[in-house]
């Protein structure tokens, strides 16, 4: 490129290390531009959301376990909720509907995308920070009162929505069906917003990973994890704006007597099945994607061999995320939408279980005779695989029309997404809070309570989810207040009841989690730049990193996932090490050359 | 920029044509055609207007074939979208 | 700006490789989802249609065409202005990019205008969102859809100048010059993308 170009380019002497003005307390943890303080705010964010959804699981447990029976302490609740602690069946339809949301959309999303894409892409790709840091800020501060609006929906009046996560029109569509009025209008609007607050995080990611990455940083270079986030914000960037229309749609039935999916005066609720299905489907892939990408990066990383098929693993993630476009159709075998479409939707859902195997096969390709390392986040690596190949098989029978009329929308359905969303994207994000947490805060979390929390968790994680395939397959419905009220399931209690016991000791693990994160920010063992002896580019910078993250561009010489190659005597190769008896080509300071971006050599001669 | 800053696109020809294309729809529209007819001439001629002011007023013309790729991606979903859900309601 | 590292990536850099800057490309990714956006709230419309044409009144039996035609008209004309303003600014042309910028703004503002007294006019002869009287079939998706289609196009259009007030005022401070197009070239897309919408819009709603 010409000189004239470089000259207002990146203003690369400005970099950490540099003398400025410290920012004050207000511009380093609450509006903060750096990327890492936002992942540690997003991080926080949806950490105190999956507490609360986990406790608004042990209250549906604790109906479920023990029906009609008063919850312990729920003699705080107030009388429209439950009185005298016995919990009535409009709040137990807000309860599984805002543990549903709260899940999905406010702990799940916000770690995997807004956590890991703001920590990982642009240390990953060697990038001083995001493309549009105030943007990012903008990001992180949407999904916060999106996050109040949802949790004061409880407290307004009809209490908090109360027509599942999916909100199905017409019952969402008219407070005459369900008594919610207000709750149900403040829950679209706060998806609204959280929606906004995704699309602005999705444009961020993307055009940084685009344009940011480091000289040397080519597209087959880049770790999996910035694959699978990069996919993933493509996802969410086409998939958002469908939530937000159909949002917006529903929301005008709700308030100004729009018809849009009430039949009574014309409207089509199947069209709100479509549409949020539509947006509902590659959703599914926004909570798995990253994970996916964690997890191969950490199974790598602990059986010290390259990750198998890298290529086909990209391959895999791009096909999975085109084909989730696909296959939406597949939720609604049972809505009465036109048969033959049923079968079009049965045929491409299908189709997804190749991609997925590729994945999973160069998974344990990449174990097949490994000289493992079995730390804390390769387990959870594991448990993510095993319990996720569950999940996708369970996935496979309602794919098939014939069988998901015998399950659907029972507590098969249940275990299936507890499966692939707890047991695949929150092992995952276990996996991937342990990895880095000696880079976001420069200490190792405890190893001993990480172990026995791994056992714990996936101990009493199958406990609780595996016998609701069961329960399912007799006949159990999802979203059911009482199952005593029917007669053939009565005889089920007895593994309901385990069910929420299992479901309880689950939870007390989890708090042994919450209390290895804290104390270990204080009393943790300190972090060195490289404690995994890992190979990608956060790993060459202090723990945590400082701002700018690097001295200039970093350059990179080969692909992540190189260990164990022949004739060294490290068992890793980083991407940042100059091949042997080269030296690094730049210290702090120096001019740096030009990132990598979309280039080819040949653009950059027009340039000049 | 790759093309010449000093030679720009024809802007005010594209505004003529954009602004006759308009006339032509709303005389397509109110000159009582046969529904299919009138239909798909609307449908064409709305396109066309709508490539033209993508390729000439945002530059796309210009722009290196990767931005095209990028651009062209919600295509395929609007496609798949709208044909399947129509089948619902044939 | 405390921050030196996100200053040095925020200052209008030339393309990297890409050919083109960060707002730029953030702006053509941005716009992708305003893509799918418009596509659910006029794919429902397409839909809706196609499955009750009887509850649509054809052109020109409600809405007034000829209004709405000029109408059309004036955003196209905003477009070329919005353009010409970006060449004046590759010139170097300061008072021509103003001239040109307040000329597309205040076009922009009339169109919102206009739409506001059609707006008006139509719930006087009783056609609202709810209004189930004007569809021959009795449903009331008619008004649902044409108060929601043309209401979030008008959104679009009215932070549209706003945008455009923010920037000419940053160009009245000489923050433009031929080397730093960024603002401006970025909201020229947003404004050509919201032309766009109107194109297949009108056509859908007030023409076929």
């Amino acid at each position: 490129m010409s000189a004239h170009v470089k000259a207002t380019d990146f203003e690369i002497t400005g970099f950490a290390g540099e003398p400025h003005d410290p920012p004050g307390f207000i511009r380093t943890y609450i509006f903060s531009t750096d990327h890492k303080m936002i992942a540690k705010q997003f991080l926080l964010m949806s950490l105190v959301f999956l507490l609360l959804g986990g406790t608004l699981a042990l209250v549906i447990r604790w109906q479920l376990g023990f029906p009609g029976s008063p919850l312990p302490g729920g003699g705080v609740l107030p009388e429209t909720m439950a009185p005298g602690g016995i919990i009535l069946p409009e709040f137990y339809n807000s309860l599984v509907t805002m543990h549903g949301t709260f899940m999905i959309f406010f702990a799940i999303m916000p770690l995997l995308v807004g956590v890991f894409g703001n920590l990982l892409i642009p240390l990953q790709i060697g990038a001083p920070d995001m493309a549009f840091p105030k943007l990012n800020a903008l990001s992180f501060w949407l999904a916060v009162p999106a996050g109040f609006i949802m949790l004061a929906s409880f407290a307004v009046e009809g209490g908090a929505a109360g027509a599942g996560w999916t909100s199905y029109a017409p019952l969402s569509a008219s407070g005459e069906y369900t008594g919610v009025y207000l709750g149900q209008q403040l829950w679209l609007v706060s998806l609204f917003i959280l929606g906004f607050s995704s699309i602005t995080g999705a444009v961020n990611y993307i055009t940084t990973v685009i344009t940011m990455r480091a000289p040397g940083m080519t597209w087959f270079r880049l770790p999996l994890t910035v694959w699978a986030l990069f996919v993933t914000a493509l996802l969410a960037l086409l998939a958002m704006p469908i939530l937000a229309g159909a949002l917006i749609l529903l929301l005008a039935d709700q308030t100004i007597g729009t018809t849009f999916f009430l039949p009574a005066t014309g409207g089509e609720p199947l069209l709100w099945q479509h549409l949020f299905w539509f947006f509902g489907h590659p959703e599914v892939y926004i909570l798995i994607l990253p994970s996916f990408g964690i997890v191969s990066e950490v199974l790598s990383n602990g059986a010290r061999k390259p990750i198998f098929g890298y290529h086909a693993m990209v391959l895999a993630i791009i096909a999975i995320a085109f084909l989730g476009w696909i296959v939406w159709g597949h939720h609604m075998f049972m809505s009465g939408m036109n048969p033959m479409l049923g079968t079009t939707f049965m045929l491409t859902t299908v189709v997804i279980a190749v991609p997925s195997a590729i994945k999973v096969f160069n998974w344990l390709g990449t174990l097949w005779r490994a000289n493992i390392h079995f730390h804390v986040p390769f387990l959870h690596s594991v448990a993510f695989v095993s319990l996720f190949i569950i999940g996708g098989l369970s996935g496979i029978f309602m794919a098939s029309a014939p069988v998901d009329i015998q399950i659907h929308d029972t507590y098969f359905i249940v275990a299936h997404l507890h499966y692939v969303l707890f047991g695949g994207s929150l092992f995952g994000i276990f996996a991937g809070i342990i990895y880095w947490y000696p880079k976001m805060f420069g200490r190792m979390m405890n190893r001993t309570m990480g172990y026995i929390h791994f056992a714990g968790t996936f101990v009493f994680y199958n406990l609780a989810f595996f016998p609701m395939h069961n329960l399912g397959l007799q006949g159990m419905m999802r979203r059911l207040y009482d199952p005593n009220q029917y007669e053939y399931l009565a005889p089920l209690q007895g593994m309901n009841t385990f069910i929420s016991y299992s479901v309880f000791a689950l939870f007390a693990f989890q708090l042994l989690f919450a209390v290895n994160f804290l104390s270990s920010l204080r009393f943790g063992k300190k972090a060195e730049k490289n404690p995994w002896n890992a190979n990608s580019l956060e790993w060459s910078v202090a723990s945590p990193p400082p701002h700018g993250n690097f001295h200039g561009w970093p350059t990179v010489y080969r692909g992540p996932f190189e260990y164990s190659v022949p004739g060294r005597d490290q068992d890793f190769h980083p991407q940042w090490e100059p091949p042997d008896g080269e030296v690094a080509p730049r210290m702090a300071g120096s001019p740096a050359p030009e990132p990598t971006g979309f280039s080819t050599g040949a653009h950059e001669e027009e340039e000049s | 920029m790759t093309h010449d800053a000093k030679a720009h696109p024809p802007y005010m020809l594209i505004w003529g044509i954009l602004a006759i294309l308009m006339f032509a729809k709303v005389a397509v529209s109110l000159v009582g055609l046969p529904k299919w007819l009138s239909v798909t001439l609307l449908v064409i001629i709305s396109l066309v207007s709508a490539l033209l002011v993508a390729l000439y007023y945002m530059h796309l013309k210009f722009e290196q074939k990767r931005v095209w790729v990028l651009a062209a991606i919600p295509l395929p979903l609007i496609a798949i979208f709208l044909l399947l859900v129509m089948q619902e309601f044939r | 700006m405390s921050h030196v590292a996100s200053m040095a990536v925020e200052e209008p850099a030339r393309d990297r490789g890409f050919e083109m800057y960060n707002a730029k490309l953030g702006m053509w990714v941005f716009l992708l989802s305003e893509v799918m956006f418009f596509t659910s709230l006029i794919g429902a419309y397409i839909i809706l249609r196609f499955a009750h044409p009887d509850q649509f009144a054809g052109p020109g039996e409600v809405l007034n065409v000829p209004l709405t035609a000029m109408n059309t008209f004036l955003l196209i004309c905003s477009s070329v202005t919005m353009v010409k303003a970006f060449a004046a600014l590759q010139h170097d042309d300061q008072k021509g990019l103003k001239l040109w910028l307040l000329a597309t703004i205040v076009m922009g503002a009339s169109f919102v205008g206009v739409q506001v007294y059609e707006y008006i006019h139509l719930s006087h002869i009783g056609f609202v969102p709810n209004a189930e009287a004007y569809s021959a079939a009795g449903g009331a998706i008619y008004g649902s859809t044409f108060y929601l289609m043309t209401g979030f196009h008008g959104l679009h259009v009215t932070i549209g100048v706003l945008c455009l007030i923010w920037i000419l005022w940053k160009a009245n401070r000489g923050a433009f010059h031929s080397k730093r197009v960024a603002g401006v070239e970025a909201m020229g897309l947003y404004w050509h993308f919201v032309d766009l919408v109107w194109i297949v819009l009108f056509t859908i709603v007030y023409l076929i």
